[in-house]
């Protein structure tokens, strides 16, 4: 149950790997952070994807493979949550002083008003959030955001160590070292992920 | 036109099947006897008495007339008292009550109402998204997309609901309409909570005012809908969402999570058409960017709740469809959803000396728990269930058998 909320969740927040991308064609340019977050974000989703698609009927080094990927992208996602906080408050200073932007257009009407007109009994400014309780809302759901991502990832874990240790998923070596030959190329690399992250799951967890 | 309806829905009806049957009578003695003999479940009472709480709470803040407002309500009790009425409108609930609170909030005063952040949702979306996805998509606009923006927006999301609680009453198993009810209204009330609690200014209002202080003497904005108004020369945009109730109800997106309810529930139905329906909530997603109506934090807000109350909803009370029956009559009777047989992790994979390895201690407890502690629902109905014994944990059907019976002697008050 926790494994399929998990997942799904994190999966709606991957999409915005595409309109990201799609913003390309508004005109808009991406960063190279902006490239690296949109690109994992499109292939997290689909190893996620595939996690949710199986999470009835689980397969081992799938889930291996999911686990360790949820994993890079906890560490990934707080990385980001750094870089571009930095970013929206730089962009923030930017848009409160710069004079053609319309914070400054419109600032001047708004806050002579608000000392005139009155709403029962209180001026009209203080229905808007301070500058303190703006901070305190960003960085409390900024945390949220971060914590459920660890709450998941630690949901992820415990299903994966748990489906090491039950016997109905034990792993066959064979199926680990199968011929690839014959395989497409993305399918060989995606074949032999799956079985690196098994090996290194089952060197940790079983 | 009957006989076409029969042919459709009703060509496969089992002989003697009394799950599909609808209430005709208008006897409310029926729905008294029922009530007498009514036992609510710890889940039921908290379900009545949060909406019971909403209830009370419109009834004494909705500005008008008591007299008025408690003729409204006696209005409600007969229709829930009369059977033929009392299966839909009951079950409508959390409907009726997240539309009472939702027009109820455009009656609250400035001063009971908390500030208004306008920073939040943008710093949210880039700190969690990496850019103002909203600002970007709606950067580069013209009429064919305003068009395609347009269409989703503002016809779509407004049948929709009721489009897809026809569908699935004709087409999905029995009962599943209530859980469609339940958790479509449970996802709209929760919503409008939230956004009287967290009041936050849209795109639209960056794009006008930018970050400065917002109040409640504002008036809404249509965002893009106004072009849409100019292209038919109308004014029901304009007009609606600058005196929306809940102008400064950004989060979370109810367009977004209705239209994830609908898909999720299409797709629960539906499952060879999932793709068609993840369609419609992208494009829906994108439309509320392009419009200027949504950030992209809000809309996750919305499907998140969404999602979560609909796996609450599958877990605990939706009936489960059969593969390849499209009809409510073709059903003769109703399994559910049990969430401890679907775990992969529980049975012995149909191998019984696998339950010499120590986690069996383990999947033996969650058995018995299951047996002996069915989830309580205030949906089950005690003629219409399934009474499976799918339970067995020595069988190697049942990781395929995702069935549970209902508790005995529940009984349902509609």
């Amino acid at each position: 149950m926790g494994v399929e909320i998990g997942l799904g969740i994190t999966i709606l927040n991957k999409c915005s790997g595409f309109y990201g991308i799609l913003g390309l064609l508004t005109g808009h340019q991406l960063d190279f952070m902006q490239w690296v977050l949109y690109l994992t974000s499109v292939f997290t989703l689909v190893v996620y994807s595939l996690g949710l698609t199986t999470v009835y009927k689980p397969k081992l080094q799938t889930y291996a493979f999911v686990l360790l990927t949820f994993t890079a992208d906890t560490l990934i996602t707080c990385f980001f949550t750094l870089w571009f906080s930095g970013m929206w408050f730089a962009a923030k200073e930017s848009e409160l002083s710069d004079p053609s932007s319309a914070t400054q257009q419109t600032s001047g009407g708004i806050s002579s008003g608000s000392k005139l007109l009155t709403a029962r009994g209180e001026t009209l400014s203080s229905q808007s959030a301070s500058q303190a309780t703006e901070y305190f809302f960003t960085i409390l759901v900024s945390l949220i955001a971060l914590v459920s991502r660890f709450y998941f990832n630690f949901i992820i874990l415990a299903f994966v160590q748990r489906l090491f240790r039950h016997p109905k998923y034990l792993v066959d070596q064979d199926d680990v070292d199968q011929d690839l030959k014959h395989k497409k190329l993305w399918q060989r690399w995606w074949i032999r992920a799956e079985n690196w992250s098994y090996r290194v799951c089952h060197h940790y967890l079983a | 036109m009957s006989e076409i309806f029969k042919r459709l829905f009703m060509s496969h009806r089992p002989a003697n099947s009394k799950v599909s049957q609808l209430e005709t009578s208008l006897n409310p003695t029926i729905t008294l006897k029922k009530l007498r003999s009514y036992t609510p479940s710890l889940g039921d009472l908290c379900h009545y008495a949060f909406l019971g709480s909403v209830l009370l709470f419109v009834l004494i803040v909705y500005p008008a007339a008591l007299i008025l407002k408690l003729s409204v309500y006696v209005l409600f009790g007969v229709l829930f008292l009369l059977p033929a009425t009392s299966q839909f409108f009951f079950n409508a609930l959390p409907i009726f009550t997240w539309l009472a609170l939702y027009f109820t909030s455009s009656t609250f005063e400035a001063k009971h109402r908390p500030p208004i952040t306008v920073q939040v949702l943008p710093a949210i979306e880039t700190i969690l998204y990496g850019d103002n996805l909203s600002d970007i998509l709606a950067a580069s606009l013209n009429k064919p997309l305003d068009i395609f923006a347009w269409l989703p927006y503002g016809i779509f999301h407004f049948g929709a609901p009721f489009v897809v609680a026809i569908i699935l009453f004709l087409c999905g198993p029995p009962t599943l309409l209530r859980g469609y009810a339940f958790a479509f209204g449970y996802m709209n009330l929760a919503g409008v909570i939230m956004q009287n609690l967290l009041p936050a200014a849209p795109p639209w209002y960056k794009i006008q005012y930018g970050l400065t202080p917002a109040n409640y003497k504002m008036k809404g904005s249509p965002g893009g809908l106004k072009r849409i108004d100019e292209y038919l020369g109308i004014s029901v945009y304009t007009e609606g969402f600058s005196n929306s109730a809940v102008i400064f109800g950004a989060l979370p997106s109810l367009h977004s999570g209705c239209a994830t309810m609908e898909a999720l529930f299409f797709s629960y139905v539906f499952p060879k058409l999932k793709p068609l329906f993840i369609f419609y909530v992208c494009w829906l997603w994108w439309s509320t960017m392009y419009l200027t109506h949504h950030y992209f934090v809000d809309l996750m807000a919305g499907s998140v709740l969404s999602y979560t109350i609909f796996q609450y909803t599958k877990y605990f009370h939706l009936p489960l469809p059969e593969p390849s029956v499209y009809s409510r009559w073709s059903y003769a009777d109703i399994k559910k959803f049990s969430v401890w047989q679907a775990d992969p992790l529980n049975g012995d994979g149909g191998d019984l000396e696998n339950l010499a390895v120590p986690l069996a201690v383990d999947t033996d407890f969650e058995l018995n728990v299951m047996e002996n502690s069915e989830p309580p629902s205030i949906f089950d109905q005690d003629r219409s269930v399934s009474r499976s014994s799918a339970t067995s944990n020595t069988s190697a059907d049942v990781q395929d058998d995702f069935v549970s019976a209902a508790r005995p002697g529940k009984q349902r008050i509609d």
